[in-house]
């Protein structure tokens, strides 16, 4: 049986996303936090996660060129010899902030963070099979971020929860 | 049908112990350090000026191209133009200052350059990008759904990281990386580009094989390990369980450990997936420093080169025990190999955990 879409959530292009404790700078992890929010809520209502799909739940960021504004902002620090804020340590991979929302909904399947080098819809769907069907995550939240969008889908198998097709 | 072994055919690698895979195994067996001021770029302004780092390296392009060519070795043109890329990487090194420098498409000029056939997938997931990689290339040759793959990660040291993780006060003051040692304060960072081919079993002389895989997340905070090391051991229970192998089966792991606080939480996790089993443990970050997205591919190709040589690497900066990380460290020496399955452990920002079990052919 093909996993399928659960749940989805879409930032369109432009939004401005509710800022996010710890981040700063840049939009990019407020936008993943945000989309990942919007689409568990659908799934489960409040966090955490509900039960052993939640401990089984993996959690995937898609992004072209990653946090770039963060990225530019330290080059520019490094380049001017401005002091680099401690808080920039720990948003300095995408991973962070995949970190933030498996900790927010108990989501204990993998972290990974991947750049895209198709489709990244076709790529984060792909992907999400491949944890489901290796077996080290039942549903898989794909987030995918660009600059001021964001889009997240949670995949798996409906019966999970014990819904019905 | 049998499900198809995974095997591993290729390895490279360039750190600041050396040029080549034997350097690496070389100074991972005598636990010298390669810890030094950094001269690549003006590290004067930070709070600590010293990482690993190989004095002639080239770019990061030229030395993964490098490392894809000599894991490459024995591959004609015309296999390697059917062999996709799996990269780790933190991003197009220009990222930050220039806007055009994408990261696929630095990903895509090393696939070209190598004569591979593109790129695959590409792992920007910090400390666990190459291990992550390995995992997904072994899940899908195992279920018959890939042939053979080139997996490549890297990292230089280069002043952008430095700074920040410099900010974060991560970095040792003391010029020595001291994985689960009492009196630890710190990472360094170092080179680590590296590149392992991965194929079914069978058609080339395989030099150990994947035979378990996991990756697990924490659920427990931005970028600090669960101190429990739940995470991890479901990781490392995952690999074993896949592996087939009994905890007391595992001859030696090549811990994530950098010299950091969380070692603690790892050596809980080890702990915890291993229980009376106490296999031998060490940190080869202590002699090539903290390689971030290069780290775990790196780690890996030690691992199967112990593996082999039937000798495990020092965990070298050692100062004296600390009670929250009791392991069996291979303290005294490369020790003997009581089996030839060994597994390497990863674990990132983000609470993302790795566990790769390789055995020697």
């Amino acid at each position: 049986m093909t996993p399928t879409e659960l749940a989805t959530a879409t930032l369109p292009e432009g939004t401005v996303p509710p800022p996010l404790p710890g981040f700063v700078v840049s939009s990019f992890s407020p936008l993943a936090a945000a989309a990942a929010d919007r689409c568990l809520t659908a799934r489960h209502g409040n966090p955490p996660a509900a039960g052993e799909v939640g401990r089984r739940t993996a959690v995937v960021l898609l992004s072209g060129s990653g946090d770039a504004p963060m990225a530019a902002h330290v080059a520019d620090a490094v380049d001017t010899g401005t002091r680099i804020g401690p808080l920039l340590f720990f948003q300095a991979v995408p991973n962070s902030v995949a970190g933030h929302v498996a900790a927010r909904w108990g989501l204990r399947g993998p972290v990974v963070c991947l750049c895209p080098v198709a489709g990244a819809a076709t790529e984060g769907q792909a992907y999400a099979r491949l944890l489901i069907e290796d077996g080290d995550a039942d549903e898989v939240l794909v987030v995918t971020v660009a600059r001021t969008a964001a889009h997240a889908v949670l995949i798996g198998h409906r019966q999970a929860l014990g819904e019905g097709e | 049908m049998t499900a198809p072994r995974v095997a591993i055919t290729g390895l490279a690698a360039v750190s600041a112990l050396g040029r080549g895979v034997q350097a690496q195994l070389a100074g991972a067996l005598a636990g010298t350090a390669a810890f030094g001021p950094v001269r690549r770029f003006d590290a004067g302004g930070r709070r600590v000026t010293d990482a690993a780092t190989l004095t002639d390296a080239g770019t990061l392009a030229d030395e993964l191209a490098g490392a894809v060519a000599a894991a490459c070795h024995g591959l004609s043109a015309a296999e390697r133009a059917t062999t996709p890329l799996l990269l780790g990487i933190h991003g197009h090194p220009d990222g930050g200052r220039d806007t055009t420098a994408t990261t696929a498409g630095f990903a895509r000029a090393l696939a070209t350059r190598a004569g591979l056939a593109g790129v695959a997938r590409i792992y920007t997931c910090a400390c666990v990008s190459g291990s992550t990689a390995v995992a997904d290339a072994a899940a899908e040759i195992h279920k018959g759904r890939s042939g053979r793959v080139v997996v490549a990660a890297g990292y230089l040291v280069e002043p952008d990281q430095f700074a920040l993780f410099d900010a974060g006060r991560a970095l040792a003051r003391d010029g020595a990386a001291r994985p689960f040692s009492s009196g630890r304060n710190g990472l360094l960072l170092g080179d680590a580009v590296s590149a392992v081919v991965l194929e079914p079993a069978g058609a080339r002389e395989v030099l150990a094989e994947v035979t378990g895989w996991g990756r697990a997340g924490d659920a427990h905070h931005v970028v600090r390990p669960d101190p429990a090391g739940a995470g991890m051991a479901r990781a490392i229970e995952a690999a074993l369980r896949r592996g087939g192998l009994g905890p007391d089966e595992v001859g030696y792991v090549n811990a994530n450990a950098s010299g950091a606080d969380g070692d603690s939480a790892e050596a809980a996790a080890l702990r915890r997936a291993f229980g009376a089993a106490r296999p031998p443990v060490s940190s080869t970050k202590s002699v090539h420093g903290h390689g971030l997205e290069g780290s775990g591919l790196l780690e890996l190709v030690i691992t199967v080169l112990a593996a082999q040589a039937g000798k495990l690497p020092v965990n070298a900066g050692h100062l004296a025990p600390d009670p929250a990380c009791d392991l069996d460290l291979v303290l005294d020496g490369p020790r003997k190999a009581a089996s030839p399955h060994a597994l390497t452990v990863n674990a990132a920002f983000g609470g993302a955990n790795t566990a790769l079990l390789v055995r020697a052919a």
